[in-house]
């Protein structure tokens, strides 16, 4: 586009107006013999994108307009300029100027939504810019998610976020506007893009889906692209009928959509919320000091990501209840703790209950007890835990049944007994789940079943190779006694009988004396081969 | 001349600049730009005896731990893993030219005038809830497949033992570069701090014949700093030589000894400014703690009895594949981040079913038993351990075929490794070859791909791990070919 050139060239012309940069426009003419075409170019393009439809006509019919004139104003400066008319070219040059910033912001508008310019400022200056429209309140930070609003709290702002700007008020390709749920109900052009309770069928699931390069996927590559969260919770709301106006607890989400909210708005209404890890640079001189004191290791699990790996395994004797304290800071950023071999307590474990977001935890081989445990019941982040070699007991174990996201419990060498393990672990089983899901395996089975073309040839053809072949001779070829079915060797494809091991060796180290008889004796299998001859 | 003198003559205003103004410039860039990053390579840089590069894991790593079962010379897949009933009707039939396809032989068999198929004699079943078909040679091991991912379809280039092993363990049939150890230790470091980053065993073996030699390029360091090459424990007598004190020295002497040495090394670097230097006295230091480190590492007495029997009989016998398998445990417990055992001569070219077995004898209930004692302690949980050799082996008998002997040459086109462990979904069976173990029909995975795939399960993306040497960002993978991680293994 041609904006950068005009620029350039009213700033070179304005510099040239004071003596001491006379010569600042000497490369005008250049800069003009550019700028012309491309700006004729761009307007060309310009027309021919609008030709596709989907912008709002109003802002279209001032884009389209500004824009040629812009063009027009660009080439008769050219033309002034190269006629020598020095104060006509610089009047025209420095009109041009407004023209095209109007037709900039304008095209802007069209292209990326009309609140682009200050869609990403800081809250006080768009607030104070208030002639940007407002993005669509989002839900308050303290609300629990059973009680937002399943579209305008959900569904509504990442529309918002990642198609509106192209299906909206001021330019709605294909016809299709996103900004609102009767618009989105109404789909586009082409037909509706979704369908309540089919979220199979719906063609906006389908194209959020599709491979970024595939040129039906939406949003189109390079743009922002949803996260895959979001496109479960479209699912899910269409699924649910894509209902306007119920809360996300109304209608009862599975699982996986359950984790995102809870993610995404805080923990569930009754368990205590999530507490996000502290910025890296802000606990990276503690985690530094701390490693180098407790001669532990205490570094990021994959930096720049904020959580923490903590091996104190390593200082084995030396670390204990009041080394484990001093990690309490660090706790929210603590993902993995391998407290292997140390001698931390029972009571020494508190710290624990500040480390909420503990994926993996060692205490094998410690002092720890059944009493030790109950520190551990609020980890609810906790997968996978370690307590093989401790004095536990079935009895002990109580506390780890609420913990939402255990996998896998090492009790080897522990007072847990084998029917204490087989109870824990069918305690946490979600039966009910699995049920429902092996419904689903022997749904999508039919489905594959159902979907395969059969072939049917009728007899199948002879083939040498397979198990059951007999074959193509009844009398053996070197010495002509009755062949053994058993002595077989497979020579060009077919399979040949031998009475005996030597005459087989025979026919194997030099078969051609042989291949006659072969040729001449009837061939045992029926069908195709006997009327191929 | 000396080198310190060689290292000063090259510093040319050209190169003054260079390093200097260039780095100084990136240092700048970076602070500014990644301050999180910067600190955090001050503070690991810090008293650690194995720090790793800044920036590292590139990503949330599934598996800490290296336990690496290298088989030299090559097990035959065909008699192992491999399950292919129909060859036992095509016994001493002539291996279709449109299999072999020309494909290049070694001169063991290129003078061979027929290339007939020899089945395995070997008994295959299903084994485990994965089903997954594995040779009666390996009984224990089959115990363990639901733990497994059997990657059928691995192939190399190479095609004799020298420039296979060092292709797959250095990623480069050249010798010169580093191995997977190496690399693994410059990237990621270790958390032992009294034991070496990357430790190598070469049990003895069992079958009756002279084994192909070892190379100690296959665990070196190539162009990286030597630190990082494996320290290669020896199989009998002492583990580490002149580790000990000899007579009449104590350990106060020794200590004091070392001070004193570390105190002129100090100022030999603050004359010189050579970082060599300070590893020096890094390795002085290290050589100290490995006297009780070393000790305490070989000394099993405290095993209890279930767990040695995990691991078979051999397993008090030192020098064994058994014991180095339990010693393998024992390292990555202490935080050592890669362990390599070198299982030697399963170069079968004859007599296939007299030694195979016996090699089989020597590993195959060690792996049962390290996966198992492993998995009871929530090891196997961030270790992750991979088995297999250099190439594969024909179907196609070497020298004459009987019904109950045989033998098969090199075979690079296909062969079978596994891997099990962190991030491996157990109970794979991964890509398919055809009818003969000769060609891969599906999802091929050459050992680029392989070595990518450890290095993924590891934390570190192999693109992003590289060391600036002969002008190129070298790295394991190899610069030449692309390399992706087999996703179809992982869980």
């Amino acid at each position: 586009m041609p904006i950068g050139f005009i620029v350039l060239l009213a700033v070179l012309e304005l510099l040239a107006l004071f003596p001491r940069f006379a010569h600042a426009n000497c490369s005008a003419g250049l800069i003009l013999a550019l700028a012309a075409p491309v700006a004729v170019v761009t307007a060309l393009c310009g027309w021919l994108l609008s030709r596709g439809g989907g912008y709002e006509n109003r802002l279209l019919w001032w884009h389209q307009w500004t824009g040629i004139s812009t063009a027009a104003a660009c080439l008769a400066a050219g033309i002034l300029y190269s006629s020598h008319r020095q104060r006509a070219y610089r009047l025209c040059l420095f009109s041009t100027l407004p023209l095209l910033m109007v037709a900039s912001h304008l095209g802007g508008s069209l292209t990326h939504g009309s609140d682009y310019l200050f869609r990403y400022a800081p809250g006080p200056l768009r607030a104070f810019l208030s002639h940007a429209t407002q993005p669509p309140p989002s839900p308050k930070k303290d609300t629990p998610w059973p009680d937002i609003p399943i579209f305008a709290g959900i569904i509504q702002p990442a529309l918002q976020r990642d198609c509106v700007s192209c299906h909206g008020p001021e330019k709605a390709k294909a016809g299709l506007r996103l900004d609102s749920l009767s618009a989105v109900l109404k789909g586009g052009k082409s037909g509706p893009v979704i369908i309540p309770a089919k979220p199979a069928k719906s063609e906006m699931l389908r194209r959020l889906r599709l491979p970024p390069e595939d040129d039906d996927h939406m949003p189109p590559q390079g743009k922002p692209q949803p996260a895959q969260d979001d496109l479960a919770l479209l699912e899910w709301w269409i699924a649910a009928g894509a209902p306007a106006d119920k809360t996300a607890g109304q209608l009862k989400p599975p699982e996986n959509v359950a984790r995102i909210l809870a993610a995404r708005f805080g923990a569930r209404a009754s368990a205590s919320k999530t507490i996000p890890p502290k910025p890296l640079n802000e606990i990276t001189p503690l985690a530094a000091q701390l490693s180098e004191e407790l001669g532990i290791v205490l570094a990021p699990i994959s930096p720049p990501e904020a959580w923490l790996q903590c091996n104190a395994e390593i200082a084995q004797a030396t670390f204990g209840d009041a080394q484990l304290a001093r990690l309490a800071p660090l706790g929210a950023n603590l993902r993995w703790l391998d407290l292997g071999g140390t001698k931390v307590s029972d009571s020494g474990l508190a710290p624990l209950e500040a480390m909420p977001n503990l994926t993996r935890l060692h205490l094998e081989r410690t002092a720890v007890t059944d009493a030790g445990l109950a520190h551990l019941a609020g980890l609810a982040s906790l997968e996978v835990l370690d307590l093989y070699g401790t004095a536990v007991t079935d009895a002990g174990l109580e506390p780890l049944q609420k913990l939402p996201r255990l996998k896998r419990l090492y009790l080897w060498q522990t007072g847990v007994t084998p029917a204490g393990a087989k109870a824990f672990a069918e305690a946490r089983t979600d039966k009910d789940q699995i049920q429902r899901w092996q419904e689903e395996i022997e749904q999508l089975q039919a489905r594959i079943r159902d979907s395969q073309v059969r072939v049917d040839l009728g007899a199948s053809l002879p083939s040498p190779s397979s198990t059951n072949a007999a074959p193509v001779n009844t009398q053996c070829p070197v010495s002509g006694k009755p062949a053994d079915p058993a002595k077989t060797l497979v020579h060009e494809g077919r399979l040949v009988a031998f009475c005996c091991d030597d005459c087989k060796a025979k026919f194997q180290q030099d078969p051609k004396p042989y291949l006659s008889k072969l040729a001449s004796q009837p061939v045992p299998v029926a069908g195709q081969a006997e009327q191929s001859r | 001349m000396q080198p310190l003198d060689s290292f000063f003559q090259h510093q040319t205003r050209r190169a003054f600049f260079k390093s200097t103004g260039l780095a100084a410039g990136r240092i700048a860039f970076a602070s500014l730009a990644f301050p999180d990053l910067f600190r955090d390579a001050q503070a690991q840089t810090g008293t650690r005896a194995h720090p790793g590069l800044p920036g590292l894991p590139h990503f949330a790593p599934k598996a800490r731990r290296l336990i690496y079962l290298f088989m030299n010379g090559a097990p035959s897949q065909i008699d192992l893993w491999d399950y292919k009933p129909r060859l036992a009707e095509l016994y001493d039939t002539d291996l279709p030219d449109s299999i072999r396809n020309g494909q290049r032989l070694t001169t063991m068999t290129s003078g061979q005038k027929r290339f007939p198929i020899a089945p395995t004699i070997y008994r295959f079943s299903p084994r485990g809830q994965c089903g997954a078909m594995v040779s009666e040679l390996l009984p224990h091991t089959a115990q363990v497949v639901d733990e497994l991912a059997v990657i059928r379809t691995v192939y190399t280039e190479a095609i004799n033992h020298d420039p296979a092993s060092t292709f797959i363990l250095t990623g480069n049939q050249v010798p010169g570069k580093p191995s997977i150890g190496a690399w693994l230790s410059y990237g990621l470091g270790s958390e032992a701090e009294d034991l070496p980053a990357f430790v190598v065993m070469t049990p003895r073996w069992s079958a009756k014949r002279d084994a192909q030699a070892l190379y100690q390029r296959l665990w070196g360091a190539g162009f990286l700093p030597s630190r990082h090459q494996g320290v290669a424990l020896r199989p009998s007598g002492d583990p580490v030589l002149y580790l000990n004190n000899p007579p009449g020295m104590d350990p106060a002497c020794r200590r004091s000894m070392l001070d004193g040495l570390a105190k002129l090394n100090q100022a030999s670097f603050e004359r010189s400014g050579d970082p060599e230097t300070q590893t020096r006295i890094a390795q002085y230091e290290m050589a100290f703690r490995m006297q009780t480190s070393i000790p305490d590492l070989t000394d099993i007495s405290a095993e209890p009895k279930s767990v040695l029997e995990l691991y078979g009989p051999e397993v008090v016998q030192p020098g064994t594949f058994a014991a180095s398998a339990l010693l393998a445990r024992r390292l990555v417990e202490r935080g050592v981040r890669v362990v390599q055992i070198l299982h030697r001569e399963w170069d079968h070219h004859t007599d296939l079913p007299r030694d195979l077995p016996l090699q089989c004898r020597d590993v195959d209930q060690a792996c049962k038993g390290l996966i198992l004692d492993l998995k009871q302690r929530g090891l196997l949980e961030d270790t992750l351990v991979v088995w297999g050799g250099e190439f594969g082996r024909t179907v196609y008998c070497q020298g004459e075929l009987r019904h109950d002997n045989y033998g098969r040459d090199h075979h690079p086109r296909c062969y079978t490794m596994w891997m099990a462990g962190a991030g491996i979904r157990g109970g794979t069976v991964f890509g398919e070859t055809d009818d003969f173990s000769y060609n891969i029909v599906r999802d091929p995975v050459h050992i680029r791909d392989l070595n990518a795939t450890i290095l993924h399960l590891m934390g570190v993306d192999h693109n992003r791990l590289t060391y600036n040497f002969l002008g190129l960002d070298q790295r394991l993978t190899g610069t030449e070919a692309p390399a992706n991680p087999v996703k179809g293994i992982l869980a």
